[in-house]
């Protein structure tokens, strides 16, 4: 690293971008009052020192010549992107009295605040909720626009929002198994530093890398082996798995009976589980097993689990029963390799040699993340990943060594006055409904922060049509002038993240301060400061004393921080607490019977007790049997984190425009070649750009990688072919998620468009 | 173990993630229009797509630069000395020197001069040189996602890239040219099918 000089201050921050988890430090190199350069900042294990693509090119988001400079209000039709330079204080008089009309006949539950992915940012997020409980308006929960299914089929089948520590906690903690089940994520781009860099140190190690993925991704290029499977038959495959597994009894039966639900057993008549009530026993809750040996059912006790009986089918007073492994593995019989490779699209040995793999290794470490979960079942398809980890005994506790995971002060913002009320809340998907038709109940204002809503959210033209019609008044915070900016009835100017400072508990096991290089340009101001002026306004002053600094120390106070203050990491990352060598915690779930439950009873009404395969809603499983024979996925690219970055002009000199990826075989069909101008469209939409003929898009596939904005089309944009179908069932356990990898489309060459 | 260095380059195929970081890093820190160092997808005419028939793939990447060759045919070519090899065998382009006459872009086997039409001025990887003087690294070095590029002195056995060109079949790119370059590749492992 360099020393500081006389005319040159070094100063460290943090990239929160929303890769997440990534969250490179960053050196900033300050002269005067510009920042001329950023590299990469140490970390107290140097192998953490790192940078992407995207975070070398920051500079060019900070001194971006179309930043938007000063508050502005519309002055055009929406959408005409019109607008008129105001006060801070004229916007925020706008604020109040479009507020004050609102709440008058509405109630402050009619306002929205929609806040986007804070990436690794925290208090940015924090300040919004806080106000949000302070007022008890609305907060609209973004886990929809993409990344609620797999916390849904999370907390169904190990009862926490995410499944990361348990599947490959270790990985993270550099330990490195004979396995590595790479399953629908593509870290070379999308996780590049965090992720990716651990897979190849893992294969350097030895590990065997296998990627499962409908595309050919960088990440499967590196891999052993590669299974190519159709967008949205993750479950079959995983079924298909187990299938194998099953019939040459490779499951870890010592595992199951511990930590699954397994052998609990089942009524067949009700789809429920046997409780103690249903047998006339003590406690009337209790699970209850077939024990073996005494040949009777019995409670359920930390005792007798391993006596239990994990097949079979038993009447006990009448009532036939079967163990929960008894029914996954009735279910699994019917997904023979034969059956697998017909819905899945992969060959029947691979599958067979894949099982066989999984079960015969030591250790398998799965790595996933959301993009397999953006289908109708997404939920369910992560179900069977895990339970695919589940029977062959590859579910690791949450914390077996290493570093504690960073636990954040969130309740002064989820409830900011603890004996009251804080905000309402409602899923981004469940938002389109409250707008447009009032349901659950009305909402009138939104207010969008970090947000690119209308690129980023399903089926564009809703959207433009119905949603921004009903609405009476928009804010939305923004660095650029976005597709969804332009909607906006007022724009506030907010920083880059070198212009303020918010706290990170990342990347695991660091955490860091995103802390301000310079002051912030032209007028602009941080999401925190811009909350706390208008809480000041609201007479909420008192919650918000100290700004970015007296919030960054609110969620700072938690005991896994002791001794940690925002003074020390102004100049380096800290590693979080260890823990001392050898120290074990049991393996924990909230689910209802505190194991990993392969059977959810809750789900049986719905036909989703195990994790069946269920075809995908929209995208054609057999190609050319639909109207519209294509499926359509967005991918990440590695130019964009989302939509960020998509106004980089060095990026785009790399990458200047929208691709849609088709396989030769469907290119051909449709007489296409690379750099034809291409036509994607079903009833939704019409959107016009290149094409790329690919090998690496599964025949019947094709992709668009998401975050390219709306202008940067010919016409249409990804978004504008989505749909925005609510899973009830996603609802009913969660909060319903956006669908973008299960979209049907055919493509048609554009006349004279070639260039 | 010799007392001049000889700094080289490996980079490893196997860890090259095709992310293009490099490409970005120099351009920031050269303050260049044109690439110095550009990210190929190997043996493809379509970049970022893989090779074969779906599911049976390969995708690799080749990153490029100036070789820093032991017998650079490019200084000869140049009528002002503005290339020269420093003692520690970089292959400097001094922009100064140089009148924009193109001779060198022609030379140089391996096509990786750039010639800038707004400057009217030919230009390649210094190796960093400004930061190596320092002790540094080179900026693309420190900026590899993939962390598959090492630098170092290649006359000293004990350094990590010594040590990796002689064991993992190293090659250097058109070797039959004798021009014997200082940037090494590592190729990609065999894969363990399942």
């Amino acid at each position: 690293m360099m020393e500081n000089s006389e005319d040159t201050k070094l100063i460290r921050t943090a990239c929160p971008a929303h890769c997440g988890i990534d969250c490179c430090g960053i050196l900033a190199h300050v002269k005067g009052d510009r920042i001329v350069k950023l590299e990469p900042a140490d970390f107290p294990d140097e192998r953490d020192r790192r940078i992407c693509l995207r975070g070398l090119t920051s500079l060019d988001i900070t001194y971006h010549p179309d930043r938007i400079k000063y508050p502005m209000k519309r002055v055009g039709e929406r959408g005409e992107a019109k607008f008129e330079r105001i006060s801070w204080d004229e916007a925020y008089d706008i604020i109040i009295k479009n507020f004050k009309e609102i709440i008058e006949k509405y109630g402050w539950k009619s306002i929205g605040w929609v806040l986007g992915g804070p990436g690794a940012g925290t208090t940015k997020f924090g300040a919004y909720l806080r106000l949000a409980s302070l007022t008890q308006s609305t907060r609209v929960s973004a886990w929809g626009y993409g990344d609620a299914g797999l916390p849904c089929g999370s907390r169904v089948i190990l009862g926490h929002q995410f499944p990361y520590m348990h599947l490959h906690g270790e990985f993270w903690q550099r330990k490195y198994p004979e396995l590595l089940m790479v399953w629908a994520t593509n870290p070379a781009e999308a996780m590049p530093l965090q992720n990716m860099r651990k897979v190849m140190d893992a294969k350097e190690m030895g590990t065997q890398v296998i990627v499962v993925d409908p595309r050919f991704t960088v990440t499967a290029s590196k891999a052993d082996d590669y299974v190519g499977l159709y967008p949205g038959t993750d479950s079959a495959l995983a079924l298909g798995v187990m299938n194998t597994i099953f019939q040459n009894d490779l499951h870890d039966k010592e595992f199951i009976s511990e930590h699954t639900n397994g052998p609990y057993l089942v009524r067949t008549d009700t789809g429920k589980m046997l409780r103690g009530r249903d047998v006339d026993e003590k406690k009337a809750d209790a699970y209850m097993i077939w024990h073996e040996s005494s040949n009777s059912h019995k409670t359920v006790s930390r005792s007798n689990i391993k006596e239990a009986s994990l097949t079979g089918t038993f009447n006990i007073n009448g009532i036939e029963c079967k163990p929960v492994l008894q029914l996954l593995i009735e279910l699994a019989s019917i997904y023979t390799p034969q059956r697998t490779a017909g819905i899945t699209g992969v060959d029947e040995d691979l599958i067979i040699k894949l099982a066989k793999r999984i079960a015969s290794s030591k250790k398998v470490i799965f790595l996933t993340h959301m993009g397999f979960t953006r289908t109708y079942h997404g939920d369910i398809s992560l179900r069977g990943v895990i339970s695919v980890a589940a029977i062959t005994g590859n579910i690791t506790t949450s914390v077996s060594s290493g570093y504690i995971p960073a636990t954040l002060n969130w309740n002064p913002f989820l409830k900011a006055i603890p004996d009251k009320p804080s905000f309402h809340r409602i899923g981004i998907l469940n938002l389109y409904d409250a707008v447009i038709s009032g349901k659950p109940y009305p909402i009138k204002a939104l207010w969008f922060a970090f947000i690119n809503f209308l690129n980023q959210c399903a089926n564009s033209n809703k959207i433009i049509e119905e949603f921004y019609p009903s609405l009476d008044f928009i804010v939305q915070t923004e660095l650029f002038m976005t597709p969804s900016a332009r909607f906006a009835d007022l724009i506030l100017p907010i920083c880059s993240f070198l212009e303020f400072s918010d706290f990170m508990a990342q990347p695991y096991p660091n955490i860091q301060l995103q802390q301000k290089v310079i002051e912030p340009l032209y007028e602009s101001k941080s999401d925190v400061t811009i909350v706390s002026e208008l809480a000041e306004r609201l007479g909420f002053g008192e919650y918000f004393k100290g700004s970015e600094e007296g919030l960054i120390d609110l969620i700072m106070a938690n005991r896994t921080f002791e001794g940690i203050t925002r003074e020390t990491l102004k100049t380096q990352a800290v590693l979080l607490p260890s823990l001392p060598e050898g120290a074990s915690f049991p393996l924990s779930f909230r689910t209802p019977s505190r194991k990993i439950e392969l059977y959810a009873e809750q789900l049986y009404e719905d036909g989703e007790a195990l994790p069946v395969y269920l075809p995908p809603i929209e995208a054609p499983i057999t190609p050319g049997d639909k109207k519209y024979p294509l499926t359509l996925i967005n991918g990440h690219s590695r130019f964009r984190t989302h939509s960020m970055f998509a106004n980089v002009e060095s990026l785009l000199d790399l990458n200047p425009e929208p691709l849609v990826d088709i396989n030769p075989i469907d290119a051909e069909k449709r007489n296409i070649k690379t750099n034809d101008m291409v036509t994607v469209y079903n009833d939704r939409a019409r959107t016009t750009l290149k094409a790329r003929v690919s090998e690496g898009v599964k025949p019947g596939v094709a992709d668009i990688t998401e975050g390219w904005w709306i202008e940067q089309f010919k016409e249409g944009s990804l978004n504008h072919l989505t749909h925005d179908i609510i899973n009830p069932i996603q609802d009913k356990i969660y909060e319903p998620n956006m669908h973008m990898n299960d979209v049907a489309v055919e493509i048609i060459k554009s006349e004279g468009e070639r260039k | 173990m010799s007392t001049i260095k000889r700094f080289g380059m490996v980079i490893d195929q196997e860890r090259c993630i095709g992310c293009e970081a490099c490409t970005i890093a120099c351009k920031i820190e050269n303050n260049t229009t044109d690439y110095w160092i550009k990210v190929e997808t190997q043996g493809r005419a379509v970049k970022d797509t893989p090779e074969g028939k779906f599911p049976n793939l390969t995708m690799n990447f080749l990153p490029k630069l100036c070789n820093h060759c032991e017998n650079p045919p490019c200084i000869d070519s140049c009528p002002e000395d503005a290339l020269q090899k420093r003692d520690d065998g970089i292959v400097i382009l001094d922009q100064e020197l140089c009148t924009g006459c193109q001779s060198c872009l022609t030379a140089c086997p391996y096509n990786i001069i750039v010639f800038d039409d707004e400057s009217n001025l030919a230009g390649k990887c210094n190796f960093c040189a400004h930061r190596v003087d320092q002790g540094l690294e080179p900026f693309c070095v420190i900026c590899c996602e993939g962390q598959a590029i090492y630098f170092g002195d290649l006359n000293d056995s004990s350094t990590v890239i010594s040590q990796l060109k002689s064991e993992k079949n190293s090659f250097q790119l058109k070797k039959e040219e004798g021009t014997n370059p200082k940037v090494y590749y590592i190729p990609p492992r065999p894969k363990k099918r399942l």
